[in-house]
């Protein structure tokens, strides 16, 4: 059942890669959309029999591989990693239907596309430390040549700042990683055996910190996330999309998974300074935003202020804040994948995304009414106003935090603030006031390309009304995850 | 079948809310080919009914104790999130005054309105507008309040720039939402840490649990602060007071509702946390500070202001501001009370100035003139509506006063003063414009002023009646809250002098209101100490224009300099420590050179060395595993 | 836009001149080409069509609905029944809103020998009596009358613009309605015969007088007799233009009201919100009245002009701004028209004096048209 998640888009992937090249490209992007809607189908189903009560993993899958290294083919899926695959699999499907019909080299774009998708799923389900790791180098592949291929015009920049990143964070996890084997003297890169290894403070923090620069660079944190706004700004719409809302949840995956799962004690002992990196990132990332001209880049750094929040959970380690936390990247993940979606509606139809240079959008015959209102909702909803998912997640988020580390919390508070100003900042230049002359020749926009981005709205306005739907998935898991092996 | 509808008062917010859904055929261009007023009647048919509901059960719920509803929400770890809805006499009653503005409002709007096309958007606006408010009515609970506080920042924010093409309309909202988010920021923080140190959110278990608090007295002045901060930017209460100023850039029958209920829910919620705030008495000295400052200093713009809205948006705060000094006291009723009477005058006021303002094409003042003898339902509108704010006729603020002051509360000579201030202010300012919208000469532009079309005038003498009958809220029940009536204190002086003394400064403004030489739209004050107040009062001593240089500046320098930092410092280097190490900073130069396309085939290299090594005579294995699952 | 104000003054004066020497030529300000021709009378057809509706209920409810505290069915014309009124609670209808838009407009601006006639003794005696007529059997309305003493008299005058602008409109139509007419029989191929034609049109209704009686009880109140001498031209069509086409009334959607602001002049002879220079990009947006006109339109396009309008990038999609801006172009045929009409001597005069008065009466025109909308459509 697991393997099929991952083994579904891989085969899609190669069956895309090596259709014949007079297989157009709107048929190409019929059979991605197919795969990525069984995949869909297929993790509902998976949600549906998945028993959120249990503290275990479930469905798990489990062949010895390569014995001599300690690595096996071991899959299993639990509440923190359910919503995560499922995310996976919306934003895919999502990411696919938004990708534009008459692309250059759709081919290749499609299965590049899939294995991305394969990559992400497999990092998330993966219960054996080497395996997670493949996977997460295996993503960075894909996605090198989707930014440096299908990018903006600095691309191969940004392609390339990327890779050098995310390689590095690997190498700094894989470092990690094999020194807790070594440490523990374990037999294999098995998650739960290793979990009951314990380790002395010292060592868990020798390894806790490359693992977590690792972890930084990939979520990202202050000040390792520069290269998150030029991948976002060359990226093409559905590539940021699954960037923002699926790539970066595997930093923060890796943080609840392994540097709290695995290392308890360091981790509880770096948790105040983690708590003050985590208020910086949110000052800093809701700083920067304010001050930018492009819309996406406004949008990016709004991602960077809303992933600390997670790191902020997780420093607390409180049963509710790591729910939050879980809750928080679900949330994350819906709203920003909103959010860039509608910027690349926008940028598709002015041909800009410079805020001084849009103006009246709103404007009901000539405009894009449509994308701005949706846009005003998705900066809402990011803002944290209540009713819609942003606020239960960022409540529940502080609220589980404030017990533990009070100022830090508080700190986060003023970037929800924050969030409000650079949004606003945004909308009302771009949404509101008279059209311009220059803009009042614009395409359309279609009701099918809103699709996505209504989509994304119903279940960002579903889950802030009904949480629990999302909660209680990785209720039990927070526990788990805070009591040890 | 009344059990019923009592069981199911939660729906009332639902019906302006789905009024609100219903409208979306036409604001989102789904229907083009007809006008957008179904989306109106759709909402009004809401409203009738949700007030229809409301009455019924207002009518049933004083021979019942109060009841609570409690929905579970939310339930995480430790944390259970329950949202409550009291019924209580007051709390229906709240309801029924919401929804009968609202009804009035929007009837109002059909004809104030006609000319929009937008229509259907601004009655969604207003459905959404009056869920949220009828929730706040109903709530008990502080997670509930505000989640719809933040609902009503929202919807001001959309009703504000609801004419998004209008330059002024574009800052407007934007200040509106930015001010109210300031306060809602601040009591999302008090709200964290209340419910962090254990107490439940019900307003009910707050009360319990402030009784029995062990906070150390830092921490509970600090949240004492932090929950004013909300009400005080609902309440447009200094330092949060400009954004109602900007918001009257909005259509006028949202500013109905703004200026007489919308301002009235945060002092609602306000009044709900009142046994929070005697936690600490710094909480309750800053409710009087607040509400003392903002009563003196917008009393003072009123007077100067030469725009309609304006000259009564303004008095809004200084009356709300009348409202936080008596929740510092302790004396909810009496806060109540002045709620009540304001909410009533004031959308009454704001009525006729919109009729003023629809016929005439224009806000300003010093323009218009004589337009009593033509003009019948908004004059005795504005009369009545004027009457009603000021102490000086039996009407509901009268009342009211002579409510705080009749010997039940513990009141003090400065805060008599200040009612005073306050009254002759108001008094001079409503005669001033006045004199100047309805007596004199026509000018220009209220040379043809003929009355307005039934679907504005209608509401506007419903609401003339209710103004009427107002008054006998203060005096049949003015004890809604206070379980056990308050000793009468005796006959002291400022007792038996506070009535009097009202009435005089109610009368002496007035004096001074139709006694002062009026600004014409050509006339400046030649004195230019005249001049420098009128102006320092008009342009609300500045305050924007310090915020600007303030606040807005450092937020804004901030920004460029991290920003800043960011492109120049931090990306600089970190791609020098953590990359130049390993390859020259050729790879990173915007062409992309061969250098990096050779850093890339060795990535690729390296990972299929290592799955080749992984994979190298496994394949066996997964075949194995593959072929035994479909065997099966 | 194009900021004419902000442009040198020479600069102005140069198009001043161009605009004058065209119009001496017997061109039209809207300049001719064959797009402008199809555009311009597509939309006067429609438009025609629209002021039709506008004019019949405009009597109506001079004629019927005076005086009336509750005209619920005031936009029926008299005839109420079921359907009818479903379809206008779908709203389903013509907007009449806009035509009481445009005569509150111009009885809010007045001017001509209407406005005059309305504060006149006469007038008001005759008001009188309809006001005791009307309420014979309603002590509170006597009552309210004997308190405010204008509230009543004030309703009266607005009625006389109702029939005023009712009655301006009636030979509009008409005009607009033969030219789309002409039009399809292959007699109008040029701007300046469109011209022609409505200036024929307002020369042969120019003297119609304007007169308006109600009945009351079965008798017959004549509120504006014939012997006050109103006529068309001069008291109902130039009000008409100076209201309507120059001053108009500032569109919340676009101007700030906030009297701090100062952004609506004092003088109310200085407005410029009138259909020559209102903006046509927000067509459609919130508060822009026109938004109204321009949707009743779109019901009555011929079906030549629509296809004209789904050349475009958006289709139907932007289709109220398009006949925004085809109406403002008809318009200025017609304000060349009205210019035509008014002007102290024929614009093809050889005399070098008539010359003289005529450019003197034309820079008048021309220095307030150069700042409308007339160079956009023109570009």
């Amino acid at each position: 059942m697991l393997s099929a998640l991952i083994l579904l888009p891989l085969l899609g992937s190669a069956l895309i890669a090596f259709l014949p090249t007079k297989i157009e490209a709107k048929q190409t992007r019929l059979i991605a959309l197919v795969v990525s809607v069984s995949v869909l189908v297929l993790n509902i189903v998976l949600g549906w029999r998945f028993n959120p009560e249990l503290d275990q993993f479930q469905f798990s899958e489990y062949i010895p591989w390569v014995e001599w290294l300690g690595l096996n083919y071991h899959l299993g899926i639990d509440g923190l990693s359910l919503p995560l695959v499922f995310l996976n699999s919306l934003l895919t499907f999502i990411a696919v239907f938004s990708s534009s019909k008459s692309l250059r080299r759709p081919r290749f774009y499609y299965s590049m596309l899939l294995l991305l998708s394969a990559g992400a799923a497999g990092a998330f389900l993966a219960q054996d430390l080497l395996l997670f790791f493949l996977f997460y180098e295996l993503e960075i592949i894909p996605l090198y040549f989707l930014i440096a291929i299908w990018g903006g015009q600095k691309r191969g920049y940004a392609a390339m700042k990327f890779l050098l990143y995310t390689t590095f964070s690997g190498i700094l996890v894989l470092a990690s990683f094999l020194g807790l084997v070594w440490l523990t003297g374990a037999e294999s890169f098995d998650y739960e055996p290793l979990r009951s290894h314990s380790l002395s403070v010292t060592s868990q923090l020798l390894l806790l910190t490359p693992l977590l620069i690792g972890i930084f660079i990939k979520i990202p944190i202050f000040p390792f996330h520069t290269w998150l706004p030029d991948a976002h700004v060359e990226a093409s719409t559905p590539i940021s999309v699954l960037l923002a809302g699926v790539l970066l949840k595997l930093g923060t995956y890796a943080l609840l998974r392994f540097a709290v799962g695995l290392f308890l004690e360091g981790w509880v002992v770096l948790a105040p300074w983690m708590a003050i990196l985590a208020a910086i990132s949110a000052l800093y990332g809701a700083s920067c935003a304010i001050a930018q001209k492009d819309m996406k880049k406004v949008v990016a750094y709004s991602s960077i202020a809303h992933m600390a929040y997670i790191l902020l959970a997780a420093s607390a380690t409180t049963r509710l804040s790591i729910s939050a936390a879980v809750f928080q990247m679900v949330s994350h993940g819906l709203i920003s994948a909103l959010l860039f979606l509608l910027v690349g509606v926008v940028y598709e139809k002015t041909g800009t995304r410079d805020v001084d240079s849009l103006r009246g959008l709103l404007n009901p015959e000539k405009g894009l009414p449509i994308t701005g209102s949706l846009m005003i909702l998705g900066a809402m909803a990011s803002s944290g106003i209540p009713g819609m998912i942003g606020f239960i997640s960022e409540f529940l988020v502080f609220r589980g935090s404030f017990p533990i580390f009070p100022v830090p919390t508080l700190f986060c508070l003023v970037g929800t603030g924050l969030t409000a100003v650079y949004f606003l900042l945004v909308i009302n230049r771009v949404f509101f006031g008279r059209l311009t002359e220059k803009l009042s020749q614009l395409p359309p926009v279609r009701w099918t390309e809103l699709v996505p981005a209504f989509v994304l709205t119903v279940l960002i306005v579903t889950f802030g009304l009904q949480p629990s739907w999302v909660v209680h998935w990785s209720e039990v898991q927070a526990v788990a995850l805070l009591t040890g092996g | 079948m009344t059990d019923f509808l009592l069981h199911t008062i939660w729906i009332i917010p639902l019906y302006g809310l789905l009024g609100a859904i219903l409208t979306l055929p036409w604001s989102l261009g789904i229907i083009r080919q007809t006008g957008p007023r179904p989306a109106a009647y759709v909402n009004l048919l809401m409203t009738l009914l949700a007030f229809i509901h409301g009455t019924v059960v207002f009518n049933s719920i004083w021979t019942q104790p109060t009841q609570q509803l409690v929905f579970h929400w939310l339930k995480v770890a430790d944390l259970d999130l329950t949202l409550a809805i009291e019924l209580s006499p007051v709390s229906l009653g709240a309801l029924e005054l919401v929804s009968g503005i609202s009804l009035l409002a929007q009837l109002y709007a059909l004809g104030y309105m006609e000319k929009d096309w937008s229509l259907a958007r601004f009655y969604g606006l207003m459905g959404f507008f009056e869920a949220a408010l009828g929730g706040i009515a109903l709530s008990d609970s502080l997670l509930l309040s505000y989640a719809l506080l933040e609902m009503l920042t929202l919807s001001t924010y959309l009703l504000v720039g609801f004419w998004y093409a209008q330059p002024l309309v574009v800052t407007a909202a934007r200040d509106a939402f930015l001010t109210k988010r300031v306060g809602d920021i601040i009591l999302l923080m008090g709200l964290v840490a209340l419910s962090s140190y254990g107490a439940g959110l019900n307003f009910s278990q707050l009360e319990a649990w402030a009784k029995t608090s062990p906070l150390p007295p830092l921490t509970s002045a600090l949240l004492g602060l932090a929950l004013i901060a909300g009400p005080t930017g609902k309440c447009a209460q200094f330092p949060l007071n400009l954004w109602l100023d900007e918001a009257m850039e909005g259509p006028n029958p949202a500013g109905i509702m703004r200026n007489s209920i919308v301002v009235s829910a945060g002092a609602y919620v306000l009044i709900k946390l009142q046994p929070v705030f005697t936690l600490s008495s710094i909480s309750a000295d800053a409710l009087i500070i607040l509400g003392t400052v903002t009563a003196i200093g917008t009393s003072l713009m009123a007077i100067a202001q030469i725009d309609i809205k304006r000259t009564l948006s303004h008095s809004t705060s200084a009356y709300l501001g009348l409202v936080f000094i008596a929740v510092g006291l302790g004396q909810v009723d009496i806060a109540f009370l002045l709620l009540f009477a304001h909410a009533i005058a004031k959308a009454l006021l704001f009525m006729s100035a919109g009729s003023v303002i629809l016929t005439t094409s224009n806000q300003n003042i010093t323009e218009m003139g004589g337009l009593w003898s033509r003009m019948p339902a908004t004059t005795v509108a504005f009369v009545v509506g004027g009457a009603g704010l000021v102490a000086l006729m039996p009407m509901g603020m009268f009342w009211t006063f002579q409510r705080w002051f009749n010997g039940s509360w513990e009141v003090d000579w400065w805060l008599l003063e200040i009612l005073l201030f306050v009254n002759a202010l108001s008094a001079l300012n409503i005669t001033r414009v006045f004199r100047l919208v309805f007596l004199g000469k026509p000018q220009m532009k209220t040379r043809r002023a003929p009355e307005v079309p039934w679907p504005m005038a209608l509401p506007m003498v419903s609401l003339t009646v209710v103004a009427l009958l107002a008054p006998l809220a203060p005096i049949k029940w003015s004890l809604w809250l206070s379980p056990t009536t308050p000793l009468v204190l005796g006959n002291e002086l400022i007792i038996r002098s506070a009535v009097p003394l009202l009435l005089v400064s109610g009368a002496l403004g007035c004096l001074i209101g139709a006694g002062i030489p009026l600004r014409r739209a050509w006339a400046r004050p030649t004195q230019v100490t005249w001049r420098f107040f009128q102006d320092l009062f008009a342009y609300d001593f500045y305050v924007d224009r310090l915020y600007q240089l303030t606040v807005v500046a450092a937020v804004s320098w901030l920004a460029k300099f991290t920003s800043w930092i960011d492109r120049y410092v931090v990306d600089g280097l970190v791609n020098l420590v953590s990359l130049a190490t390993i390859f020259s900073g050729n790879a990173l130069k915007y062409n992309v050179s061969g250098q990096s396309q050779f850093y890339l085939l060795t990535i690729l290299l390296g990972v299929s060395l290592l799955l080749w090594s992984v994979l190298n005579g496994q394949w066996s294995i997964m075949t194995d595993y593959w072929s035994s699952i479909a065997t099966q | 836009m194009v900021n004419t104000a902000t442009k040198p003054k020479h600069y102005q004066s140069l198009l001043i001149d161009e605009y004058i020497h065209k119009l001496e030529a017997g061109e039209a300000l809207l300049k001719d080409s064959p797009e402008n021709v199809l555009e311009v009378v597509g939309i006067l057809k429609s438009y025609g069509v629209v002021l039709d509706a506008y004019s019949v209920n405009l009597c109506y409810i001079a004629d019927h609905q005076f005086l009336v505290l509750f005209p619920f069915f005031k936009y029926f014309n008299g005839e109420v029944n079921f359907n009818k009124l479903l379809r206008y609670w779908w709203h389903d209808r013509i907007n009449y809103e806009y035509a009481e838009y445009c005569m509150k407009t111009m009885f809010w601006h007045g001017g001509g020998g209407l406005d005059r006639y309305l504060d006149s003794p006469e007038f008001l005696a005759v008001v009188e009596q309809v006001i005791r007529a009307k309420f014979k059997y309603n002590p509170l309305m006597l009552g309210l009358h004997a308190i405010f003493k204008d509230f009543l008299p004030e309703q009266m005058r607005q009625m006389a613009y109702y029939s005023g602008l009712g009655q301006f409109w009636r030979v509009m139509s008409d005009i607009f309605l033969s030219l789309s007419d002409r039009y399809e029989r292959g007699e109008i191929k040029s701007i300046s015969q469109v011209v022609q034609h409505i200036l024929d049109g307002l020369v042969a209704a120019a003297n119609k007088p304007i007169t308006y009686k109600v009945m009351v009880r079965g008798q017959t109140y004549e509120l504006i007799p014939k012997k006050a001498g109103l006529t068309f031209l001069t008291d109902t069509a130039v009000p008409y233009v100076e209201a309507i086409f120059f001053r108009g009334t500032p569109f919340p959607g676009t101007v700030s009201y906030n009297a701090q602001a100062y952004q609506i002049p004092y003088d109310q002879a200085v407005f410029n919100y009138g259909a020559l220079y209102a903006d046509p990009l927000p067509i459609g947006s919130a508060g822009i009245p026109p938004t109204l006109l321009m949707q009743d339109m779109r019901h009555f396009l011929p079906q030549y002009l629509l296809d004209f309008y789904r050349q475009g990038i958006r289709g139907e999609g932007d289709l109220r701004v398009k006949i925004c801006q085809s109406f403002q172009k008809s318009m200025f045929c017609v304000t060349t028209a009205a210019i035509k009409g008014l002007a102290p001597y024929p614009l093809d005069t050889k005399d070098p004096q008539q010359q003289q008065a005529n450019r003197t009466y034309l820079k008048g025109w021309l220095k307030r048209l150069v700042e409308s909308q007339l160079t956009a459509v023109n570009s």
